[in-house]
């Protein structure tokens, strides 16, 4: 029973027709021309008042990316990408740099309404801490009473609206757009912009790097554990742009701080080009806890538009036992090209990379992780499910490499993947590189349909076949959606379609 | 990257390319090989399929250094010396085949031919392949040898160079319907500038069973490229077992492909390495059938030098129920080795099992301290875990037993020797 029906319909449900983000908001939006030259980085820089070492940065990275090649490894195809024909920079028009949310383009804050992110409702909440229940007011991102999230929110080329600020200062936390980050903390962002994610990294970092205009920069102080879930909100809506964000979080010795991610864009039916980097850095025992749901429009059933998710994303876990955990949950897009990655520098440091890559219709993921150990006694894990249906191809592609100094490294790996229909494909590439003794590794991967034995199982202590089935996939998830957050496995689990019930414990 | 970029040449792509002209009179035969091979180079590590080893700059280094190796050595085995692996095999010198008294049910014939390298194994990301291209090149011939259908052939077919000649061979071997075999690649001798090389091609009749053994044991200076091709018919069964236990810079490639239902195959090997040596397993196993089934299991030891396996199990759209395991286990012995593992799936099919895993790290210390509290002392208790863990290969093959001790003959011998 390879087309197991339950599934089917579960991963229907968010097929591409489905996408329910599609919308368009009709605002008057400033946008820079089309094109990609010193001019435009020098406008995006000057719009962003940015200090002059910024912008010579950004020419740095520019003179660099026009030598280098587009890369072809990843099991990827699409035609060239005209980067000439991509606007750079696109800002709603009645708002350059908001000072409070009464200043945000009503429509805008609408917009973020229907995908759900309680901007006002949480400033109106702000400093006044309301414990109570039933606070059950829109969405996803609808918190579980008493706990709230600061979030970030970023429309096209400039971030619209940060809550929680106040509160957050109190802590002594920065959460900010990176755009005024540069302006207000120079010193911190000149100090570790880059440090993680180089400029020449690679060809679409480097572009990153070169125009860049908005994301979010976090910096948790020494022994500070943030009081609130972190959240950053990224929405495409002009035509033929690219969104081009840069994060940088930096959780200084002891600090704590979780940080979410979610992603939505307009049905359009030209590809879009979005290619992020984020930066972590956690120091002396440090935690980062980096979540993701990505959900950007994968395209219609013919692979029509969708967004090209090209984006690098790396940890670096630069002081002893520090940790970092990257959660993601991939629906959308319709090219993903994403290895979020630990640098596991710091002795007894962890690295640990939790991933659901659900590909339909015509979606190509290639993701995966990479850890590399460096440090002594640094462990590292990797879970990684893939569910591929309709045409689409999952490749889980992953490096392992335990440096000469790394005595006593460890890793576990499990990549699983599970396919429905006879269309699709599921691939492995893992790399496991020992160049350390006493370094153990372990990795395995598994591609099936859901087995025999376990459905027999459970129906032989009477649960009804759809149930059981309902009751595996579920477990076939359940390591990964126990990661995240509790407010975006409510998300997760919408998207995913997979409900939770059934599989505690 | 465009695969049919021009980009200038190396002095080492530059070198073998002048070794292949020097490489024989027959150069006419040989030169539109020799062109190719001049056309695309060497491939380095940012061809995906030779990632973990750059060929480009591993012969670049040897050649660098080959003042002592210029002599087109006599590096072929000396049929005085060498014993076949299996005593009563049937010895085929490559170099002359025709000259085999072949047993009843099998022709062994010679012929001017140059293996293929016109096409390639699918998975490789280059137009041409490299070991296909290198053996035309230095004008290895291919030797043919047919075993007749209904034929059980009892002593193994071992194939091995000539004597004095060069250091290229080919294979072309066919085992029909219904037939039993036993090949034996024997792979021996010295250091030449240029990699010698092997290019073998299988095809098994349907209901067929071989066992393919490739005994690489060549000197620590000495460089080798090998590649096994393997058609494997409906219901035939198909055994591997690599033994790699010499050579300074080793790649043996395998390619195999069902070409009906129902057929089995079992891959086993043992990598054993030591300082200085790099030796890279790759194969390919293609499931384009319904209902097959495959296990490949490789283990390595590695007391220093770079080990590398690559494996990939390709499943077809049609190939449903397909039964594929892989698994690739090193045991680090010592901080001058390192070993990276690249074991893929590619799985286009819903209806199958397929799975792998790959482990590396030392001798398990509850195993150790098993054995020694029973009065067994450290280094007897390690030599016997790292025997255990690799004699196992041998017994997962479930061949005769003087097949199995003289596989296990050569595996101790490198231990003893090594430890």
């Amino acid at each position: 029973m390879p087309a197991v029906q339950e599934t089917i319909d579960q991963v229907r449900e968010i097929d591409v027709d489905q996408y329910k983000y599609g919308f368009e908001t009709l605002i008057e939006m400033d946008v820079a021309p089309k094109g990609l030259n010193e001019d435009i980085i020098r406008l995006i820089s000057a719009k962003k008042s940015e200090p002059e070492w910024m912008l010579a940065w950004r020419l740095e990275a520019f003179e660099r990316w026009k030598t280098m090649e587009s890369p072809n490894w990843a099991r990827v195809d699409y035609p060239p990408i005209d980067f000439q024909d991509i606007h750079y920079y696109a800002a709603p028009k009645s708002m350059s740099g908001p000072t409070s949310l009464d200043e945000v383009d009503p429509e805008i804050l609408r917009t973020y309404e229907k995908l759900g992110i309680p901007l006002r409702e949480q400033e109106i909440l702000a400093g006044v801490v309301k414990p109570a229940a039933g606070e059950e007011d829109d969405g996803l991102l609808a918190a579980p009473s008493g706990s709230r999230v600061a979030v970030d929110a970023v429309f096209d080329s400039v971030s619209v609206a940060t809550t929680f600020k106040k509160e957050l200062e109190k802590a002594g936390v920065i959460f900010m757009p990176i755009s005024e980050a540069i302006r207000e903390h120079p010193e911190l962002v000149k100090k570790y912009l880059g440090s993680v994610v180089p400029t020449s990294d690679n060809y679409f970092a480097t572009l990153n790097s070169a125009v860049f205009t908005d994301g979010s920069f976090v910096y948790v102080p020494k022994g500070v554990r943030c009081p609130m879930e972190l959240s950053t909100y990224f929405r495409i809506n002009e035509r033929n742009t690219g969104q081009f964000e840069r994060t940088l979080i930096i959780a200084d010795e002891g600090a704590y701080v979780s940080y979410l991610e979610g992603c939505t864009a307009p049905q359009r039916d030209e590809n879009q080009l979005h290619a992020a980097v984020v930066e972590l850095v956690a120091m002396d025992d440090a935690e980062i806890k980096y979540s993701t749901v990505q959900n950007w429009y994968p395209g219609d059933k013919q692979g029509k538009g969708g967004i090209y998710n090209f984006v690098t994303k790396r940890g670096d876990c630069r002081g002893k036992n520090s940790r970092i955990s990257w959660t993601q949950v991939e629906t959308g897009s319709a090219i993903t090209w994403k290895y979020p990655s630990c640098i596991l520098r710091g002795d007894n440091s962890r690295g640990e990379f939790y991933s659901i890559a659900v590909s339909n219709g015509r979606q190509q993921i290639d993701s995966g992780t990479k850890m590399i150990h460096l440090g002594k006694n640094t462990t590292s894990r990797i879970i990684s499910k893939g569910i591929s249906a309709g045409n689409s191809n999952n490749t889980y592609r992953g490096q392992v490499s335990a440096n000469r100094r790394a005595a006593n490294a460890r890793n576990f790996t499990q990549c699983d993947s599970l396919l429905i229909g006879n269309d699709c494909g599921a691939h492995t590439v893992p790399y496991i590189e020992a160049k350390n003794a006493t370094a153990q590794f372990e990795h395995e991967a598994t591609t099936s349909k859901i087995s025999d034995d376990q459905l027999f199982y459970c129906m032989q202590r009477g649960i009804p076949e759809e149930e059981a089935i309902a009751l595996i996939v579920n477990g076939f998830v359940k390591d990964v959606i126990q990661q995240l957050p509790m407010e975006f496995a409510v998300e997760a689990q919408k998207l995913i379609g997979i409900s939770l019930e059934g599989s505690v414990g | 990257m465009s695969v049919t970029e021009l980009r200038p040449r190396t002095p080492a792509e530059a070198a073998l390319v002048s070794l292949a002209e020097a490489a024989g009179t027959d150069e006419d035969a040989r030169s539109a090989a020799i062109e190719a091979l001049r056309r695309e180079g060497l491939p380095h590590r940012r061809i995906e399929a030779w990632h973990y080893t750059d060929l480009r700059n591993l012969i670049g280094r040897r050649l660098g250094k080959a003042t002592g190796l210029d002599a087109p050595a006599g590096s072929a085995c000396d049929d005085d010396v060498l014993s076949p692996l299996v005593a009563g095999s049937t010895v085929v010198d490559l170099e002359a085949p025709e000259d085999t008294s072949a047993p009843d049910g099998v022709t062994i014939t010679a012929s001017n031919d140059l293996a293929d390298w016109h096409e390639s194994p699918n998975h490789l990301d280059r137009p041409l392949d490299t070991v296909r291209l290198v053996n035309a090149a230095f004008g290895a011939r291919v030797a043919k040898v047919a075993v007749a259908a209904n034929t059980a052939v009892a002593a193994p077919i071992e194939l091995r160079d000539g004597i004095g000649a060069r250091p290229h061979a080919a294979v072309a071997a066919t085992v029909g319907t219904a037939s039993k075999a036993v090949f034996v690649e024997r792979i021996e001798g010295g250091g030449s500038p240029a990699p010698a090389s092997r290019v073998s091609h299988l095809t098994i009749g349907d209901g067929a069973t071989v066992l393919w053994i490739i005994d690489q044991a060549k000197d620590s200076d000495a460089a080798y490229l090998g590649q096994l091709n393997v058609n494997i018919g409906a219901n035939a069964t198909f055994k591997l077992f690599v033994l790699n236990a010499g050579g300074s810079l080793v790649r043996q490639e395998v390619h195999a492909v069902t070409a009906g239902e129902g057929s089995e195959i079992l891959m086993r090997g043992v990598n054993l390495l030591q300082k200085d040596q790099h030796v890279d397993v790759t194969t390919t196993l293609r499931h384009t059938f319904p209902h097959t089934t495959a296990t490949e299991t490789f283990r390595n030891v590695v007391t220093g030098g770079h080990g590398v396996f690559q494996g990939m199990i390709k499943v077809a759209k049609d190939a449903q129920k397909t039964d594929a395991k892989m698994a690739c286990n090193t045991l680090l012995l010592s901080e001058d080795g390192d070993f990276s593992a690249k074991p893929e799936l590619e799985i286009f099919a819903d209806d199958v099992q397929c799975g792998h895993g790959a482990t590396a790290g030392a001798i398990n210390a509850d195993h150790l301290f098993y054995l020694m509290s029973r009065g067994i002392p450290a280094p007897q208790a390690k030599a016997l875990l790292v025997k255990a863990f690799v004699d196992e290969m041998v017994e997962e093959l479930e061949v005769e037993a003087a097949i199995a001790d003289a596989l296990t003959g050569k595996i101790d011998a490198w231990l003893d020797h090594s430890h």
